[in-house]
């Protein structure tokens, strides 16, 4: 036989990993069954409900081990494999276990050129790890990751799945790691056109928790 | 192209006094009771109770109308919408509001979904009626989680008012609207992977045909368009198709989200006609370049449509027609401007970087294609390419173009084709010095 075929390239994955969850844990609570009943009802059948299933089961376990994508299969009445499948498809369900918080830092298109590269470079040395690593004390994980859709804001980077936080700086970092030491995320941000600036003075929502406008982008240092 | 006398000329009129329509300047639009002072739901309203109004008379309204696709195709909207086959009561029927927005370079939907979602909702309820479809599903992309439940709120708040739900006003006709959060992936933005997604399945592309319309989600009639195409609708039908159809560019007419961004002073969403100059765009309206630098080059609308160099924008307006007679698309009208200091075979290599993250796999040509796009680029960056090499990514483009079940090998394979050729010298500088001269 080959050899490339003995030893294929690509390491396989661990195919029976040490359970994450014990069964007490793994569980949905009344609570959840029914909103992922809510979630059914949305669709012709169970299996559109997934995504949103694979969502509130990531919100609850932190991560989809196995395990957890098997609970999820299980509860909407779909194949197992098919869960996973999808599971395994899309970059935001994580797999294996991240950091308390998730950075997740846009260097693509209009943010490499737009200094991407340099916070993410900042962070890599604030933080003493790599992009794709988490900190030793399980705090934060560093990712760099493909067009998140604000590039009229770069650079940029979103928090676990969750808020953008626009036109970053070394300083901008600096505080918001602070604040998620001090477990607070940051507020929604509801950014201002720039039409609106000029024709009503501002933002036009009063019910945003804060507002920015769009910024000249810095000079990037490095494109890589 | 479009020269008169030298100067050379906007299609888009006189936009400096251009007023805004999907993105009026009324604080607190996104709240409903301030969307119905400004004539919210009214086009629904008269749509569903008039008897000026049927199915038809719509979809031919907004046939008038011109309006075309704003998701990157430019596909006229009426027509789509007339793909359809007739209504038959036992076959369900669905329309598809596509939010996945993840074209790099694309950032104009969120803002619409944010500040006048209530537009978007009436767009897809009015586009429902037009196809008779009873339900209608508005795919955002897991990203946007923060848009997602500002619209839930929004849409709790439509239902509360009658407006979607069973019997709407009174009417007779019953319409769901559901948002489905996507979790990370480009390729669900192509239409059948999209459906494939919102059946709870890994976003393969399908086969073409049979076409949404005759197999969509679920196998029934389908008809997909993207956010700000549906929220054009509303206004169609407020204002008339004859209004819509004299904004802009004759034959790609309209109000548009111009994303921009990169090396200008003010990037941002910006709403003006179709046809607007690029330099217009770039001097004007955002603020001129950052730092007073030269222009370089621009990427019309989004990263997948060929890159345009400062030379090449010389009276090219922003529509269809003019940019492909100018060897560009429209695309999404997220607008990437570089300056002269952009080196641009890093900015490639990280284009195909992108692409090769974002290929589902599914084809050959795309899957093994745009990886050896990226090593290959990445050499040539690296100083470690030869002179050969080029022309070896043109055939490999050449490979993959209208190889793939969907166009996203397409979308890979352009950027490269049109960045090799129209800025070569720079990459042939790049080659290594010793093997240059070899070739």
């Amino acid at each position: 036989m080959a050899d490339f075929i003995k030893h294929p390239e690509v390491p396989l994955p661990d195919l029976d990993p040490a359970p994450s969850f014990s069964e007490e844990e793994l569980v949905f609570t009344e609570e959840e069954r029914a909103q992922i009943a809510e979630y059914v009802r949305r669709y012709p059948t169970a299996d559109g409900a997934v995504m949103r299933a694979l969502w509130l089961a990531q919100e609850k376990f932190g991560f989809l081990p196995p395990e957890v994508i098997r609970l999820v299969a299980e509860t909407l009445g779909i194949p197992y494999a098919q869960a996973y499948g999808v599971a395994t498809f899309y970059t935001q369900y994580y797999k294996q276990k991240k950091g308390r918080y998730v950075l997740d830092v846009c260097t693509s298109f209009s943010c490499q050129l737009c200094g991407g590269y340099d916070m993410l470079h900042y962070l890599e040395e604030q933080l003493g790890i790599q992009k794709g690593e988490t900190t030793e004390d399980g705090l934060f994980t560093l990712q760099e990751v493909e067009c998140l859709g604000a590039c009229g804001s770069a650079p940029m980077l979103q928090v676990t799945n969750g808020p953008y936080v626009f036109n970053l700086t070394p300083e901008k970092l600096d505080a918001l790691l602070e604040d998620l030491r001090a477990g607070k995320m940051p507020a929604f941000t509801s950014v201002t056109l720039p039409q609106d600036e000029d024709e009503m003075g501002g933002n036009r929502r009063s019910d945003a928790p804060q507002s920015a406008v769009y910024e000249t982008p810095p000079v990037a240092r490095t494109l890589e | 192209m479009e020269a008169t006398n030298g100067a050379p000329q906007t299609k888009a009129g006189d936009w400096r006094s251009y007023e805004r329509v999907l993105l009026p300047p009324v604080r607190d639009l996104h709240k409903i009771d301030v969307y119905e002072q400004h004539g919210g739901y009214e086009a629904l309203r008269e749509a569903l109770t008039s008897d000026r109004w049927d199915p038809k008379s719509v979809t031919d309204e907004v046939k008038a109308s011109g309006l075309r696709g704003r998701g990157g195709a430019g596909f006229p909207t009426g027509l789509k919408w007339s793909f359809m086959p007739p209504v038959d009561p036992d076959v369900p029927r669905f329309l598809c509001c596509n939010g996945d927005e993840s074209e790099p370079g694309t950032f104009k939907d969120r803002q619409l979904m944010e500040y006048n979602p209530h537009l978007v909702f009436e767009g897809m309820l009015l586009a429902c009626y037009a196809i008779s479809a009873k339900a209608g599903y508005l795919y955002v992309r897991g990203e946007y989680a923060d848009w997602i439940s500002h619209m839930e709120r929004e849409l709790e708040n439509a239902y509360a008012k009658g407006y979607v739900g069973e019997n709407i006003m009174g009417s007779g006709f019953s319409c769901e609207l559901i948002i489905h959060k996507g979790a990370g992936a480009y390729i669900c933005g192509e239409e059948s992977s999209l459906m494939e997604s919102l059946e709870g399945k890994r976003a393969y592309p399908r086969i073409k045909p049979p076409f949404p319309a005759q197999r969509g989600i679920w196998g029934y009639p389908t008809t997909i368009n993207n956010v700000e195409t549906l929220a054009c609708v509303p206004l169609i039908l407020r204002r008339g198709g004859a209004w819509y159809a004299k904004i802009g560019a004759q034959r790609h007419p309209g109000p548009v989200l111009y994303g921009i961004s990169g090396h200008v002073n003010r990037p941002g969403v910006y709403e003006y006609p179709t046809g607007m100059l690029i330099s217009d765009l770039i001097y004007e309206v955002a603020g001129g370049m950052r730092g007073g630098k030269k222009l370089k080059a621009v990427v019309p609308g989004g990263s997948s449509t060929p890159i345009l160099r400062a030379d090449m924008i010389d009276g090219v307006t922003m529509d269809a027609e003019t940019l492909r007679d100018a060897g560009s698309m429209m695309g999404t009208g997220g607008m990437l401007v570089m300056d002269e200091d952009t080196d641009i075979v890093s900015w490639l290599r990280r284009v195909t970087h992108f692409y090769h993250h974002e290929s589902c796999g599914q084809c050959t040509p795309c899957r093994e294609g745009a990886g050896w796009l990226e090593n290959i680029v990445t050499r040539i960056d690296e100083g470690e390419g030869r002179l050969r090499d080029l022309d070896l990514l043109i055939d490999l483009c050449s490979q993959m173009e209208g190889r793939t079940v969907c166009a996203l090998a397409d979308a890979a394979a352009w950027p490269v084709r049109y960045t090799v050729t129209r800025f070569r010298d720079e990459f042939e500088a790049r080659c290594r010095p010793s093997l240059v001269a070899a070739g």
